[in-house]
């Protein structure tokens, strides 16, 4: 368990990070253009992030988690639905959970 | 309605607040589910309902909250954490780039808590609105708005309901945030879009995992992503 008083703390460093992303856009852009390239390592970084998350946290996990994040993108490829996605990767997990993976 | 030439002046008044977080909301609801999930998610890691409730006030961004449950142990890696969210959050400055135009007109004390409540759907929505003529910003701060209290209160929901639940395994919920993700990053992806940059951030993930402290195998992930793309797409 992490203690309140060091949650709290985190959370707020976390909150400034946020609120810096949230306005460094215009600030930036009052006194340099965004150039291509800075555009393209953000907008990059930003989907490379979540893909890193996946494939570790996938790699790790077992079949179960397998089956969950293949359904996941099949859902979305299919409806274009993140909620449908989540809803069916997450039903997913629990059915191969009650089956005994 | 006022006359033509003052329609073309950026405006921010109080109607346009109240409009923005009106005509959101039946859009915003589909937080709902999202914010069900990462409440349910956060009590499965062990936080209590106030920490993530606090955490949906104050971040209100949820990729990224989602992102902090994995980091989540004590002692807190601080560090980690802050590059992790920055990494993920990177992309509003790209939006506000784009309001850059429009916001710059307005004076700050207007401008900055429409800016502090930016979220992918209130920045497409303000996008969207400015394109059919709409000029007043405050419909970005509306919309907002409404989303950062949809936000709030269905976290709340899901923590409470996941505090209830017990063991959330038996329901799936672990596998609630990588079944998210993995959405988000299919959504993302257009019948051209480069997998070079997405190969770069898995490969050098997963090779970082053992080498680098914990967590970090991510941020260098972020990273080899955006170099990739910098160096096929700058």
């Amino acid at each position: 368990m992490v203690d309140a008083v060091a949650s709290i703390s985190a959370i707020v460093l976390l909150a400034v990070v946020t609120m810096a992303t949230r306005v460094s856009g215009v600030w930036l852009m009052s006194y340099v253009a965004i150039t291509p390239r800075i555009e393209a390592f953000l907008k990059y970084m930003s989907v490379s992030v979540l893909v890193a998350i996946v494939v570790t946290t996938t790699w790790s996990a077992g079949p179960r988690i397998w089956l969950s994040v293949g359904t996941a993108a099949l859902a979305m490829a299919a409806t274009r639905s993140a909620v449908g996605a989540m809803l069916a990767g997450t039903a997913l997990a629990a059915l191969a959970r009650s089956l005994g993976f | 309605m006022s006359d033509s030439n003052e329609c073309q002046r950026p405006r921010f008044t109080a109607g346009g607040v109240w409009r923005g977080s009106v005509e959101i909301a039946p859009v915003a609801a589909f937080v709902v589910p999202f914010g069900i999930a990462f409440g349910v998610a956060a009590s499965a890691t062990g936080i209590s309902p106030e920490i993530s409730i606090f955490m949906s006030v104050a971040i209100y961004a949820g990729a990224s909250q989602f992102a902090v449950l994995d980091l989540w142990y004590a002692p807190l890696p601080l560090a980690t954490l802050a590059l992790t969210v920055l990494a993920v959050n990177a992309r509003h400055i790209l939006l506000g780039a784009a309001l850059a135009p429009w916001l710059l007109q307005v004076p700050i004390a207007r401008r900055l808590p429409a800016l502090l409540l930016l979220s992918d759907s209130s920045f497409a929505h303000a996008i969207s609105a400015r394109d059919r003529g709409e000029r007043d910003a405050g419909i970005l701060l509306g919309s907002g708005l409404t989303i950062w209290i949809m936000w709030i209160v269905s976290s709340a929901i899901g923590a409470l309901a996941g505090s209830l639940l017990g063991d959330l395994s038996r329901f799936g919920f672990d596998a609630v945030m990588v079944a998210y993700f993995t959405a988000v990053i299919v959504g993302q992806w257009k019948g051209r879009s480069d997998p070079f940059p997405l190969i770069a951030a898995a490969a050098v993930a997963v090779a970082g995992r053992h080498v680098l402290p914990p967590g970090w195998h991510i941020i260098a992930g972020a990273l080899a992503g955006g170099i990739v793309g910098v160096w096929r797409h700058g």
